[in-house]
């Protein structure tokens, strides 16, 4: 052993310590999740046996799994792209939601769904109309902050979003009767999701992910500034260019399962950062975030049962926690 | 009516640039009239006063135009006003009604009272407003209290619409299939079913706001000094500040219970107002603000009613617009200059 390799198996420990944490943690809040979900525990232990009998069982193999697997690849995928949105555009309030490509991708569904160009219960429609919503989101803020430093891009992001949002709200106008459909999207809401819709947005989150988990090399040298990545060989524009596709394809593939979740994006990779992780303690914080706050949804839909028709969508969690976290970053400003 | 609005943007007379004043008046009196005229029936402006007492045209321009362009005059200069005001007392553009929890606290109330079916009865509807717009005031300055800066201000401003707009989509989304039509105006803002009854409800407000908004002019001017500056003064800049938004937050709340959100009215009146008059202070901007105000709201109901019809789109997305776009431009010309 020589000396050079010495450090190796501390990193080594240290590695797999985070990576059994995580693992702990996702389980425990999976565990949550269907626990809370209001069916007995012996239905969800028994689909152990791997065979889903009974009709307890298949209401949690057909609803409660989805449900939870939803949750937490949306999750992880906002977690990533915010991760990536942050670095990228250098700036710690970037994020899907303030950047315009989550309304891009919201209008880009309702919009796909009111001129029927795909059945309401295609997955793959919803997701090709959210990534072309999310290019033009994003490209909206490209044009609207075009050739500006890209610390400034937030404001311009925000008014994009602005935009969009008076746009989706036309939209909604010309087809009153379908707003009750549209809410879902608007809120996000990772309910009613079933397997048909995860087959395909599944293989896509995780390949962006792992695209992003490989970018991750191109996020460290974009980070400090663009002379920076110039000077190590990597032309920025460029660079940029690519982090902000995986970026776009991964919201889009987050809002073509749940709609516009705020916040998750914006908060997970802070929390990565502050546990020196990178894009993928991103992603699982994202998904723990996800999920835990649609644990509470269920209970809180528990709680409201009557009056709550639909239950309580998570996205309305998620900006509740999200902006108890922002209005402490506010006071500390 | 157009003429009594008149009045207000003239004070700027005997100075070397009074061509404005004028332009923003005949604007006025133009979309006012254009808002009294167009549409079906078509009334033609000479038939106006002398439309047969029993026809549907005079119903339509009596009963359903004559009180929607009152309230989009009045309406939107109360929110060009409030506008100012917020932004003034925060010392920062960008600190528009919708950011501050304000117009959604209104709407989120409002929402609330039709949902759950609350014993209240709708003419209190812009009482509830405005306690809800009060109340999401409150939030957001008790959330503040101990941020310091005017942007921290800003972000928990924002944190705390996003929570509210939050809570008003999950109220939505519990309502029942007829009652959306109402509760979308309370998501975008539109002047639509606008009849004497609910305009008599709103107009009292904004008399009682008018001697108030005077009395903020002095205050205004000590906040733009600067909370140190206004301080050594011997102004009791919180409070003075407290009032303001006060103010503010009745013109908003008046507003919003009739008509719910008007977007970014409330950002782009007193903007564009402060490239009007670049050298004026708060006298001169309030009057501009309030005029703008009513213009671009006049001019976006009208676009409303007209671009698509006889669907009518939301006044809201149409003043969005507008505002996205003015912001655009100004943030470019400030990047380049």
């Amino acid at each position: 052993m020589t000396l050079t390799t010495r450090p190796a198996p501390g990193a080594r420990t240290a590695r797999f310590g985070r990576v059994a944490t995580a693992a702990v943690l996702l389980a425990v809040v999976a565990a949550t999740h269907l626990l809370v979900s209001g069916q007995p525990i012996g239905a969800i232990a028994g689909l152990l046996d791997s065979a889903a009998d009974g009709q307890a069982e298949k209401i949690v193999w057909e609803l409660g799994v989805p449900r939870l697997l939803t949750a937490l690849l949306t999750g992880a995928a906002l977690g990533v792209s915010g991760y990536v949105l942050q670095a990228t555009l250098r700036n710690s309030l970037a994020a899907p939601e303030f950047s315009g490509v989550n309304p891009g991708a919201v209008l880009g569904i309702l919009g796909g769904l009111t001129l029927g160009l795909f059945p309401a219960d295609s997955a793959a429609g919803a997701l090709l109309a959210a990534l072309a919503g999310g290019a033009l989101g994003g490209g909206v803020t490209w044009l609207l902050s075009a050739g500006r430093d890209p610390a400034h891009l937030v404001v311009h992001g925000l008014l994009g979003s602005a935009l969009l949002a008076g746009l989706t709200t036309m939209l909604l106008a010309y087809q009153p009767s379908r707003f009750g459909n549209a809410l879902r999207w608007l809120i996000g809401s990772v309910e009613g999701r079933v397997w048909e819709h995860l087959t395909f947005a599944s293989w896509w989150i995780a390949g962006g992910i792992a695209l992003a988990w490989a970018c991750s090399g191109l996020l460290a040298v974009l980070a400090p500034s663009d002379d920076h990545a110039a000077s190590l060989g990597l032309h920025p524009a460029l660079g940029r260019a690519i982090a902000l596709t995986v970026a776009i394809a991964l919201t889009a593939g987050a809002a073509s399962l749940a709609g516009a979740i705020a916040f998750v994006g914006l908060v997970a990779p802070h929390v990565a950062r502050r546990l020196g992780g990178r894009v993928l303690t991103a992603a699982v914080a994202g998904a723990v975030a996800l999920a835990g706050a649609d644990s509470l949804a269920q209970l809180a839909g528990h709680f409201l049962n009557g009056t709550h028709r639909l239950g309580v969508p998570a996205g309305v969690i998620t900006a509740l926690a999200g902006s108890a976290v922002l209005i402490r970053l506010g006071r500390s400003q | 009516m157009s003429t009594a609005l008149d009045g207000r943007p003239a004070d700027t007379a005997g100075r070397p640039f009074t061509l404005a004043p004028w332009v923003a008046g005949l604007g006025l009196a133009a979309v006012a009239l254009a808002g009294l005229c167009l549409g079906t029936p078509f009334v033609s402006p000479q038939n106006l006063l002398s439309i047969a007492p029993d026809s549907i045209a005079h119903v339509v321009v009596w009963e359903l135009r004559v009180p929607r362009v009152l309230i989009g005059l009045l309406g939107g200069a109360a929110i060009g006003t409030a506008g100012l005001l917020l932004q003034e007392s925060l010392r920062n553009p960008l600190a528009v009604p919708e950011m501050l929890g304000v117009s959604t606290g209104a709407a989120l109330a409002v929402s609330v009272c039709v949902v759950w079916a609350l014993p209240v009865p709708p003419p209190l509807y812009p009482l509830a407003g405005l306690l809800g717009a009060a109340l999401g005031g409150l939030a957001t300055l008790a959330a503040a209290r101990s941020g310091r800066s005017a942007g921290g201000v800003l972000l928990i401003g924002a944190a705390v619409s996003t929570a509210i707009q939050a809570l008003l989509l999950a109220v939505m989304a519990t309502a029942d299939r007829l009652q959306y039509d109402m509760l979308f105006r309370y998501l975008v803002g539109s002047l639509s079913g606008l009849m004497w009854e609910q305009t008599a409800r709103t107009l009292p407000w904004f008399a009682v706001a008018i001697p108030l908004i005077v009395l903020c002019v002095p205050a205004l001017g000590l906040l733009r000094l600067g909370d140190d500056a206004a301080a050594s003064l011997g102004s009791r800049v919180n409070r003075a500040r407290l009032g303001v938004l006060a103010v503010a937050t009745l013109l908003i709340g008046a507003v919003t219970g009739p008509c719910g959100p008007i977007a970014w009215v409330g950002f782009l009146a007193p903007v564009v107002a402060r490239r009007l008059r670049p050298h004026a202070g708060v006298r001169s901007w309030l009057p501009w603000s309030a005029a703008l105000g009513a213009l671009v709201t006049m001019t976006a109901d009208v676009a409303a009613r007209l671009a698509f019809a006889p669907v009518e789109t939301p006044l809201g997305a149409w003043t969005a617009l507008a505002g996205v776009l003015t912001g655009a431009v100004l943030l470019r010309k400030r990047g380049s200059a």
